[in-house]
């Protein structure tokens, strides 16, 4: 205890230093602003952010006068764009930037607002009820969704991530492969044709994708394998898993080019040839670009509907074994949002909206997983940033 | 180079110009006529009104897509007001049966006290049909925007079993929407012609998996199903198994009626539930007869009765008792004519004949005299 009373003092000292510093930042900031600012312009900028402030209330209220600040932004925009044309665009440029995070802090806040009436109603058992007592005998799996009062997500979350793991079997093994030939081994003139092409099929729509899953592959599934239903968890994750390649080309490719042709060089003048070179030098330096290819295409595959929703057989319930991937059931975390937002109402809806949550978290630890990496491989290597 | 944008742009300024005169002069067009001929029919209609002091304002109605065929067509019908033996709309064996040789408006609002104005597109008060939802229909008729409220289900679904006013509804069945049971061809071309309703329970819960089981050829049987949530499926669960909460276990589930019938064609061993209008006795949808209680329904005879599971009514609801003009309306769709022209037209089942007179009663002109 004594020890400890020290050590709180000190770091209650370093903490209020910290503090001081914070603010005379902000206050010699301030003071630059006001001195390399000319007033007209320091009035512009007040005007336009209370405007715009006064606009976001009066709408949030629905009130009718919300036209009147909308008028004053645009004439206050207007003069000061054409005396102060910098500073205006500084008042633009940020504007837009706090629009793009609030819009986003926003969508968050609603889609959490939303999903709270499902989260009072079931609890954890959101995410973690298997079996419904409501039912006689409860079974595994089966009355999940809006049987006597119960909304269970986990058939939907296993569902996202058969569908995930399958699309990622494909893609990842086939997409690095393709990245290294394209990057490594293949001649400039192929590179130059099949690095544009690979980036186009990242633009094809998904209902496109979706659409010859439903006619082709399904259907040829259905009547070679005799797969129980038209539409399979590995129909719809195969058909992901070609979805999701050209964003893991194209990173992972992109990861690999980046490795500094000093290291090639390196290897190669040690008289290794082209192949050790890629395979002992190229490819660990780019690991972890390429994981982070990678983690996008899982991140895309998580977050596709499209096509698993006009795929899948929209039955929910636990494979059994859990591994069957051409069970009868279909449903993933996406496909429920967007099967049956259409005619869903209170706790339905805002279990859906709960579903959305989860996606949401799952595709940003994702991408916050593939930043992570890619910043430490810049680290690493330098980089050419 | 440089010409060639230039060029196309001149043309392209020189086209939109040109069609949009040209669609100024046709909208103008279009509405001096219809602005001449409303105003014809008003003098008209006034004058009739004046004459027996019968309301002849536009009758108006809005509510489901669903019934909106029924109501739509029937106005259409109504507002041109064709002559007897005009084939396409109102032939002379219909007119002989009812024994008139009047305008088709006219002759079925005479009944209700409203004169004859003899003239096309002059009926004795126009009708309007609007297009929107169910809720919106029965609040609407509920608040007087409009006369009639068109819902696929009713009202009392529609506003809460306890809500306000319920009782001033008057319920005006025109018309009864069915899904039959269809099963992909091969299983029709086994020999598969009717299930009864507890096969059909059997099937939907997953107990009954073979089509063996309910006589058909040894295949397993593909149970397909509509939306959660959807009313399709509420409705389903509670017309089949009188509880619209019962777990229901369809293999494969779809949101429209097309990918379903899409998906039945494509089978060798499914079984749905349809809307009438997708169902092909010759194609991919085959119906099949649902036996209930000892009693067959069969497709093309008699699945609009009232007991038959999968169908609901198709009301036109009127608020606070109906208005003669309503009544002539409604009437109207009621007729034999309309029933057959509006709703078995427009793929939807007729009222049995015992359902028909009990809703003919409530508008019957003799209540107006």
């Amino acid at each position: 205890m004594t020890q400890r009373v020290p050590q709180a003092r000190e770091v209650l000292t370093r903490l209020r230093a910290a503090v001081t510093r914070r603010v005379d930042g902000t206050k010699q900031r301030a003071r630059d602003y006001r001195s390399r600012t000319e007033d007209g312009a320091i009035a512009m900028h007040g005007l336009v952010i209370a405007s715009v402030l006064l606009t976001f209330l009066l709408f949030l209220t629905g009130s009718r006068w919300t036209v009147l600040p909308v008028l004053s932004f645009l004439g206050t925009m207007g003069v000061g764009w054409a005396r102060y044309q910098a500073e205006a665009a500084k008042a633009l440029t940020f504007l837009t930037t706090v629009a793009t995070v609030s819009i986003l802090t926003l969508i968050v806040a609603f889609l959490l607002l939303e999903s709270i009436p499902a989260v009072r109603a079931m609890g954890v058992d959101l995410f973690m009820r298997v079996r419904n007592p409501a039912m006689e005998p409860p079974t595994l799996g089966q009355g999940l969704w809006g049987r006597g009062g119960v909304w269970s997500l986990t058939p939907m979350m296993l569902g996202t991530a058969i569908t995930t793991l399958i699309a990622t079997l494909i893609a990842a093994p086939v997409g690095v492969a393709g990245a290294v030939f394209v990057s490594e081994i293949a001649p400039g003139r192929v590179r130059e044709v099949v690095k544009p092409g690979i980036e186009l099929m990242a633009g094809i729509p998904s209902i496109t994708y979706g659409f010859i899953g439903l006619t082709i592959v399904n259907q040829y599934f259905y009547a070679e394998f005799g797969t129980p239903t038209i539409g399979t968890y590995f129909a719809a994750g195969l058909m992901i898993g070609i979805m999701a390649l050209p964003t893991v080309v194209t990173v992972a490719e992109d990861a690999l080019n980046a490795v500094p042709e000093e290291i090639k060089s390196g290897a190669l003048a040690m008289g290794s040839t082209n192949w050790q070179t890629t395979k002992s030098v190229t490819i660990p330096a780019g690991l972890s670009g390429v994981s982070a290819g990678v983690l996008l295409g899982v991140g895309r595959a998580m977050g596709e509907t499209m096509a698993a929703t006009v795929m899948l057989t929209h039955t929910k319930g636990f494979p059994s074994p859990v591994f069957d991937v051409f069970s009868r059931y279909g449903e993933t975390l996406t496909t429920v949002i967007a099967f049956e937002g259409g005619n869903a109402s209170g706790v339905h809806m805002s279990a859906l909206f709960a579903a959305g949550v989860v996606l949401f978290v799952m595709v940003m630890l994702l991408s916050v997983a593939s930043q992570y990496v890619e910043w430490r491989m810049h680290r690493k290597l330098g980089g050419e940033r | 180079m440089a010409p060639d944008p230039e060029a196309g742009r001149v043309s392209r300024r020189k086209f939109i110009a040109v069609t949009g005169v040209a669609g100024v002069a046709g909208v103008a067009g279009c509405s001096g006529g219809s602005g001449t001929d409303t105003e014809a029919g008003g003098s008209s209609g006034s004058g009739s009104g004046s004459s027996n002091g019968l309301d002849t304002t536009v009758l108006t109605g809005d509510g489901s897509s669903t019934v909106f065929p029924i109501t739509n067509t029937a106005s259409s019908y109504w507002n041109s007001n064709p002559e007897a033996g005009d084939e396409d709309y109102w032939p002379q064996e219909w007119a002989d049966e009812y024994g008139t040789d009047m305008r088709l408006a006219d002759y079925f609002a005479s009944d209700y006290g409203y004169e004859a104005t003899e003239q096309r597109s002059v009926p004795p008060f126009r009708v309007s049909i609007a297009l929107s939802h169910s809720g919106t229909g029965i609040e609407g008729v509920m608040e007087g925007r409009v006369d009639i409220g068109d819902a696929s289900s009713s009202a009392a679904s529609e506003l809460g079993e306890d809500a306000e006013g319920l009782d001033d509804f008057v319920d005006h069945v025109v018309g009864v929407d069915g899904q039959p049971i269809v099963v992909s061809p091969e299983i029709a071309d086994a020999g598969l012609e009717s299930i009864t309703i507890d096969e059909l329970r059997g099937i939907y819960k997953g107990e009954i998996t073979n089509w063996n089981e309910v006589g058909g050829p040894d295949r397993e049987i593909l149970a397909l199903g509509r939306a959660e949530g959807s009313g399709t499926d509420t409705a389903f669960r509670n017309n089949v198994y009188g509880d619209p909460e019962e777990p229901i276990s369809p293999d494969q589930r779809f949101g429209q009626n097309q990918q379903l019938q899409q998906a039945v064609g494509q089978a060798d061993n499914a079984i749905a539930y349809i809307a009438l209008a997708f169902v092909d006795p010759e194609g991919g949808t085959v119906p099949i007869g649902l036996e209930i209680d000892g009693t067959l329904y069969e497709y093309g005879k008699n699945l609009g009765a009232q007991d038959y599971p999968l169908s609901r009514d198709l009301h036109a609801y009127t608020y606070e008792d109906t208005s003669r003009k309503e009544a002539a309306f409604i009437n109207f769709c009621l007729s034999d004519f309309g029933q057959e022209i509006f709703v078995a037209g427009n793929n939807y089942f007729k009222l049995p004949s015992d359902r028909l007179e009990t809703q003919r009663e409530k508008v019957a002109a003799s209540n107006y005299e």
